[in-house]
């Protein structure tokens, strides 16, 4: 609880801290932290009952697809909430026809879904198709920390949320879940709606951070937005970090993302080469993440 | 004696097998029912039918008189039946305590945390796992995987219990302690549906014995009566013996 709470105290003091020449760079990095690892946090969320989800870059590009295309006409606060909602509506009409597969079913039908919007982004009317859509940064502009203090909040969502699981008994209702789902339901768990819930409460918090990138990105398109990559980089962080915590997540999002930004600075060319190679060391010798070394437990 | 659970006319076909084909039982309340029968006679395939992980192709199972065919199996643990697995399954990242809590929890739906817990301290003594109350479920030996069987199916506060083959594998010492307690389990007001390939259990334990050969009811009665039959001979050692 103390690593989480100093990691959070560091992030809220970012901008205030003196950085010198590199604040500017920094700043970034760690805006890209934040939202990486609130979506990193969601996909545990939904992890935790056993959902292997490829629907993670789905819901991020639907809450940033929304958000965008509402900041105009609403201003940031109410066309984030709305991005964030039709990311949780994705999640519900995805989880109410394919909650009841397991696994690796469940995997490939979240990829299905992510390629079927992918493509909807592409063709629709309003989305700007190919080219892509233009987005305002947040609360017109005025206040350059605004879309940092945005993804920080919305990290502090995603923290409170995945606290809340680990230490209701939603816990024990959803590693049931995933341990067993026959036992869990002869024990009385009722599963599809923990698996519901799971999935709708990590598809509200990528809808955010969706909505947060868009504004600070200024500019959408469909590959970049509903890519599979994200989805990837979504499960590394909490395989990397340590899976079913909130503290895993947390310090794999900061290491990883962090090493992403570096390496991509350092070495332009052929930067995922290295980062790759790094994150295969890490499945090798962590195969409980970072949390293992610390010699936290799962549950 | 209300009938707190009945099978009627239940029949699952599985591809071509007819596993089960119309049977029809009960158990009356405060009862030990024994269901035998040789390997590959439907016993378990029963049992899911009961709880609910298999739906049959045709039939009616009622639980305290209420149709429950089309329940799922956690509504079904809702309305007060348990289930212990022939393969125990405990759920390894949990501690025992968290496994018991799992059911004492969700077993019936509004159970406070508080009540909860409570239940799990008198569910761990009666099954004599107090001890290993925090080791993790996947470390347990064979004899306390069993206890954690029947204590987890014990947590969801059954009116009517259901256990498949929870003694395999025992000792006979220790078997003789699993059945003094489901004797007590019993004595507390849990009617109970066993399988079991140990004569001297079913013996020891049962009121009353349904065999089962090829998913069909083969007969019925207190064990002296049924040991006798020549079906039951027949099924269980092949005709002619």
């Amino acid at each position: 609880m103390r690593g989480i709470l100093g990691l959070l105290l560091l992030f809220a003091l970012l901008p205030f801290l003196p950085l010198g020449a590199w604040g500017a760079f920094l700043l970034d990095v760690g805006l890209f932290i934040l939202l990486f690892t609130a979506l990193a946090l969601s996909w545990d969320l939904v992890a935790r009952t056993g959902q292997l989800s490829l629907a993670h870059g789905a819901f991020f590009g639907l809450g940033a697809y929304g958000a965008g295309l509402m900041v105009p006409h609403l201003g940031t606060l109410p066309a984030l909430l709305l991005g964030s909602l039709l990311a949780g509506a994705g999640a519900l009409l995805l989880g109410s026809v394919t909650l009841r597969l397991h696994g690796l079913y469940f995997a490939i039908a979240s990829l299905a879904f992510s390629e079927v919007l992918r493509t909807m982004a592409l063709k629709l009317p309003f989305t700007g198709g190919p080219i892509g859509l233009p987005v305002p940064p947040p609360f017109g502009g005025g206040w350059p920390l605004a879309s940092y203090y945005l993804a920080f909040a919305v990290l502090l969502l995603a923290v409170a949320l995945s606290l809340w699981a680990e230490r209701s008994s939603f816990r024990l209702a959803q590693a049931a879940t995933r341990q067993s789902e026959a036992v869990a339901r002869v024990l009385g768990v009722r599963v599809v709606r923990v698996k519901l819930l799971s999935l709708l409460l990590g598809s509200l918090v990528a809808g955010l951070a969706g909505g947060v990138y868009a504004m600070k990105a200024l500019f959408l398109n469909p590959y970049e937005a509903f890519s599979l990559g994200r989805a990837v980089e979504a499960l590394v962080i909490p395989i990397f970090g340590g899976l079913y915590s909130t503290l895993g997540p947390l310090l794999g999002g900061v290491v990883l993302v962090g090493l992403e930004q570096a390496l991509r600075l350092w070495i332009q060319e052929g930067y995922l080469v290295v980062y790759g190679a790094l994150l295969i060391l890490a499945i090798l010798f962590l195969p409980r993440g970072l949390l293992g070394l610390l010699g936290g437990r799962r549950g | 004696m209300a009938r707190v659970l009945e099978v009627q006319g239940v029949s699952k076909r599985f591809l071509g097998l007819l596993a089960l084909k119309e049977v029809s039982l009960h158990l009356e309340e405060g009862e030990i029912l024994a269901v035998i029968g040789p390997n590959g006679a439907g016993k378990s395939t029963l049992l899911n039918v009961i709880s609910g992980l298999l739906r049959p192709d045709g039939g009616e199972v009622r639980l305290l008189g209420r149709p429950i065919t089309r329940l799922s199996p956690e509504a079904r643990t809702h309305l007060g039946l348990g289930r212990a697995f022939q393969i125990v399954q405990p759920l390894p990242e949990l501690s025992v305590r968290e496994n018991l809590l799992v059911g004492a929890l969700f077993g019936k739906p509004g159970t406070s945390k508080k009540a909860a817990e409570a239940w799990v301290e008198e569910v761990l003594a009666l099954t004599g796992l107090e001890a290993r109350a925090e080791a993790p479920a996947g470390e347990l030996t064979l004899l306390e995987d069993k206890r954690l069987e029947l204590a987890r199916a014990l947590a969801t506060r059954p009116r009517v219990l259901l256990l498949d083959e929870v003694m395999a594998g025992l000792r006979p010492k220790e078997a003789e302690e699993a059945v003094a307690l489901v004797r007590r389990i019993r004595d507390s007001g849990v009617s109970v549906l066993f399988i079991e390939h140990l004569m001297p259990v079913v013996r020891a334990l049962a009121d009353r014995v349904v065999v089962l050969d090829h998913g069909e009811v083969i007969a019925e009665g207190p064990y002296e009566k049924v040991a006798r039959e020549e079906r039951v001979r027949e099924a269980y050692l092949g005709r002619g013996a």
